[in-house]
């Protein structure tokens, strides 16, 4: 369905913002200063640019220097058929690399979503790498299932909002943590692989892999929700990074591949 | 055809005092247009300088001023400054008068 390695501009990943109607003080908090996607050539202040895994430009996320801030890119499309979609990257993580120490525990977290809806129910596949927590390694790959409740947006009952990002219903895959490889100083960065495996006619899971790992997902499930008046056969996209201490977070994310496996 | 981008950097943002927006990468971009949109402004602010600068960094730590400075407007309304030939990074900077607020949109009209 779609292939973006980043060479020829962001190619349809934007910002996330939450619902909103009158005014912009009506988004939801969670949602409110999500950043922006930009185009790097992941230029370090000691050896220069390192351009993506593939050409010059891979698209950086980069979060506020405030514990708990969050850069979102999200890429919107429809799906046409109900079946297997697999959705394949390379990305890598670092902090900003304004001091000189290891600060492997700076990022909290990155993860990599779906949001889908069929005629039935709007559904949301989230898996996330917790990476440290309040400066503490944790190294697993999580999943949330449960959401926090809908919020009327605005006063025409057709608008409503949840922050599916929040930070609380986080479950662990049920595997043993993944170190991967962050490398000896800020400025190296290594790319890793990622794949996530959904079925739109069961909605489930069908598979996950980083690298190395491929974990069972025959028992975690997406959220879950009744339909929403809007948003039929959506697929949306999305990666995310957050940052566990007042200190830029940035998650780089190069050669996205969205497939599924029908004719036609 | 040239390519563009333009990226909304902060949104319904208040600034009171010193203010700096986020380190944006456009080292492919060869022009920008950094627009502020005052939403709304409040304390004593209107006969006070309010004036931002651009500044450029090589690594997107440390900063210098690029010699752009643009008004801010002291009512709703849009200012904006040019910037051609600015390297990697790019940010704006700058202080808004003791006791006073501006609420802002401001975007990077990026061209290449």
């Amino acid at each position: 369905m779609l292939h973006d390695d980043f060479d020829k501009g962001l190619e349809g990943w934007t910002a996330l913002i939450g619902n909103y109607e009158d005014s912009q003080d009506a988004v939801l908090p969670g949602y409110r200063d999500l950043r922006p996607p930009m185009l790097s050539n992941a230029t370090m202040w000691d050896t220069g640019s390192v351009g993506a895994l593939d050409g010059v430009y891979s698209m950086k996320l980069a979060t506020r220097p405030e514990e708990a801030s969050m850069a979102v890119g999200v890429k919107r499309v429809t799906w046409r058929h109900a079946g297997p979609i697999q959705l394949e990257a390379y990305v890598t993580f670092k902090p900003e690399a304004a001091e000189l120490r290891l600060s492997e525990l700076d990022v909290r977290a990155f993860g990599v979503l779906f949001d889908l809806q069929d005629a039935n129910e709007r559904v949301m596949p989230h898996l996330r790498y917790l990476n440290a927590l309040d400066g503490a390694p944790v190294g697993r790959w999580q999943y949330k299932k449960d959401r926090v409740p809908m919020a009327d947006i605005g006063g025409t009952g057709k608008t409503r909002s949840h922050f599916h990002l929040s930070s609380d219903g986080w479950i662990d895959l049920d595997a043993d943590p993944q170190p991967l490889c962050y490398n000896e100083i800020a400025t190296k960065q290594n790319w890793h692989y990622l794949r996530v495996g959904f079925d739109l006619a069961t909605m489930s899971y069908t598979s996950f892999q980083c690298n190395d790992r491929v974990y069972d997902v025959s028992g975690i499930a997406p959220m879950v929700m009744p339909a929403m008046a809007n948003l039929w056969c959506m697929l949306n996209v999305a990666f995310w990074v957050e940052t566990d201490l007042n200190k830029r977070s940035f998650l780089f994310v190069d050669s996205v591949m969205l497939s599924g496996d029908w004719e036609g | 055809m040239r390519r563009s981008h333009t990226s909304v950097v902060e949104r319904n943002r208040v600034w009171d005092g010193v203010f700096e927006t986020e380190p944006y990468e456009a080292a492919w971009a060869s022009e920008a247009i950094c627009f502020v949109r005052t939403l709304d402004a409040s304390g004593p602010i209107a006969d006070a300088d309010a004036d931002a600068r651009v500044q450029i960094s090589p690594d997107g730590i440390h900063w210098c001023d690029e010699g752009t400075q643009l008004s801010l407007a002291r009512e709703p309304g849009v200012t904006f400054a040019k910037v051609a030939h600015f390297g990697g990074f790019l940010r704006l900077v700058g202080e808004v008068p003791n006791g006073a607020e501006i609420r802002v949109i401001v975007y990077l009209t990026l061209k290449a």
